[in-house]
């Protein structure tokens, strides 16, 4: 303890700003709850059973978003699939056998590589990775549901590498300690003592990737091929598709506000925002969740 | 914990909600200030509207800000209040002026295009090199898969379809499908602009796909159009003459509000000057 610093500022003041931020951070989420919800009125008195159809053509009424929600999670999954492993590997390589120094760099560059802006990634995945795709699958187009998920790919394992490597790096030291002293391998401490240490914290950087990789607009708009359909067979992920995202990103401009249109694109906003918060409260669960005894006794 | 806030899963979806909510207030907008005419819309029509402005900036002075967005996107934000003029290569549809009945809006056409039905030049080149409206429909119906149908080589169609409010594929559909709402079910690509699809189609060896004149190249071609009076080639002189028969007004849209500096750039680019950028651009000019 040191009781020689100064004392903070009074509590009263200090307190209301805090709680001012607060209450304008809670009205602005409940602001667009609530008008995303006011606006999917038109659609929902106009033909909610259309809604749950694969058939977009709102000239007839129709508003089918299964295609497009379908689109939000099989790219996701790809993406996910991909960099969750992949992620982990490479933090658990890092975290256990590289220097300290070395895990300054590495690590700093990851953060550079979180805040490239995705229409940057949206470009680079239409100029050469679309390309790419379509000359090694010797496909007509390299637009399609895959490449949507390699991108994506691409674009969380930062967040999942970085957040992951945390998560092993702050596994205390005695535990590896006890661990070897008890004559266990190098490779049993890591499967046996730390991952399940950090199980949480990792489960918790794969909740916040899968919510970016939900929300990403630019860079799967520019490279998933815009179709409106599912695929044929369900599972060809090497078809063009939508995402709720890209449909968003493609038709807001053109739909007129108010009408059945604009509602049913605000609708799947709704439904995205739910989604992702429903992951936010999950990875808040996660993290809060009380620890189990044994890592109580050395935190 | 410290992640949550550093990382933040909301970000994503919330911001994104954050900006439907922007673009919905949107309602009657404030236009851009001072002096600036501001243009957006149909990306057919705006290699001639871009052409013009620049020479019109070069000569007067004037500060002209030209944008794509699609012949429905440049009408909702002409009637919203946030551009000068829209560009349209395709009418108002009633829907669109019903939105909007309290504003009344001119068009003007500074010049006239034809839109075709366009291959890759592997395709052409294998001789492919003409179609009739049925066989169009055909292939973006998906009742024919491959050009060996129509004496190509046997290779899948790779068809190409367009976003539903561009006005390109309202005229297409309008003319060759018969309907300008039709879907296409045997589409396997659907793009935006004039740009995306001649990537497309220059990108794959085997695909269909419809686009301006103007933008045909070498490795985008267009195809000429079986009749019953033989075949009619995609030139310009058959526009002309009307025997090609896909063809459109590029059009410029106003409020009846619009500005001063709007409406002299209207009269320069239809003035004989100005129709000389329609004809670089690779359009008719419109006859006075």
């Amino acid at each position: 303890m040191d009781f020689t610093r100064p004392a903070p500022p009074s509590g009263r003041a200090l307190r209301s700003y805090f709680l001012i931020s607060a209450l304008i951070c809670a009205a602005i989420c409940a602001v667009i709850l609530i008008t995303l919800l006011g606006q999917t009125g038109p659609v929902l008195s106009h033909n909610p059973a259309s809604l749950f159809g694969t058939v977009w053509n709102p000239n007839l009424g129709q508003y089918g978003i299964i295609p497009m929600l379908y689109g939000s999670i099989v790219v996701m999954v790809i993406a996910m699939a991909i960099a969750l492993p992949l992620g982990v590997l490479t933090a658990i390589y890092i975290a256990e056998t590289r220097s300290a120094r070395l895990r300054g760099i590495i690590k700093s560059a990851l953060e550079v590589l979180a805040g490239i802006p995705s229409i940057v990634y949206g470009l680079i995945g239409v100029a050469y990775i679309s390309v790419w795709v379509a000359k090694g699958l010797d496909l007509q187009t390299g637009r399609l549901i895959l490449t949507a998920g390699l991108i994506l790919a691409v674009m969380i394992l930062p967040t999942i590498l970085t957040l992951t490597e945390d998560a092993i790096s702050n596994v205390p030291v005695i535990q590896r300690e006890n661990a070897r002293a008890l004559g266990l391998y190098r490779h049993e401490v890591i499967l046996d003592v730390v991952l399940p240490h950090a199980r949480r914290d990792i489960l918790a950087a794969g909740l916040l990737a899968l919510g970016r990789a939900l929300g990403e607009t630019m860079a799967v708009m520019l490279v998933i091929g815009s179709l409106d359909r599912l695929p044929s067979p369900i599972f060809n992920v090497l078809s063009s598709g939508q995402t709720i995202t890209s449909k968003l990103g493609r038709e807001l401009g053109e739909s007129a506000f108010g009408s059945a249109h604009f509602s049913a694109l605000v609708l799947m906003g709704l439904i995205l925002v739910l989604i992702t918060l429903t992951l936010t409260g999950a990875a808040q669960w996660l993290i809060n969740r009380r620890p189990n005894g044994v890592e109580a006794i050395y935190d | 914990m410290r992640y949550i806030f550093r990382y933040g899963v909301h970000v994503a979806g919330v911001s994104f909600a954050a900006a439907t909510i922007l673009t919905a207030c949107g309602g009657d907008g404030v236009k851009t200030a001072g002096d600036t005419v501001s243009i957006s819309g149909s990306t057919t029509v705006l290699p001639a509207i871009s052409r013009a402005a620049d020479d019109y900036t070069m000569q007067t002075g004037a500060k002209i800000i030209v944008n794509a967005g699609g012949s429905g996107g440049g009408f909702k934000q002409l009637a919203e209040g946030q551009t000068d003029i829209g560009m349209m290569s395709r009418d108002i549809t009633a829907e669109e002026r019903a939105r909007f009945a309290r504003h009344s809006f001119t068009v003007t056409a500074i010049g006239r295009d034809a839109v075709a039905p366009a291959v890759s030049s592997e395709i052409y080149d294998a001789g492919v090199t003409q179609l009739s409206f049925e066989q169009v429909t055909d292939i973006y119906m998906g009742r024919v898969d491959n050009w060996s149908a129509f004496g190509g080589p046997d290779r899948a169609i790779f068809a190409v379809d367009k976003e539903a409010g561009r006005g390109t594929r309202q005229v297409f559909a309008r003319i060759v499908f018969g309907d300008k709402n039709m879907q296409a079910p045997g589409a396997d690509l659907v793009v935006g602009s004039n740009n995306e699809e001649q990537t497309a189609l220059a990108q794959s060896d085997s695909a269909i796909g419809m686009i301006s004149f103007a933008w045909a190249n070498a490795d985008v071609r267009p195809l000429s159009i079986t009749t019953a009076n033989g075949a009619v080639a995609p030139t310009l002189d058959n526009v002309n003459s009307g025997a090609f028969p896909i063809t459109r007004d590029l059009l410029i849209v106003t409020r009846e509000d619009v500005s001063g500096q709007a409406k002299a750039f209207i009269d320069f680019v239809l003035s004989p000057e100005g129709q000389t950028h329609v004809v670089d651009a690779g359009y008719l000019p419109v006859n006075k």
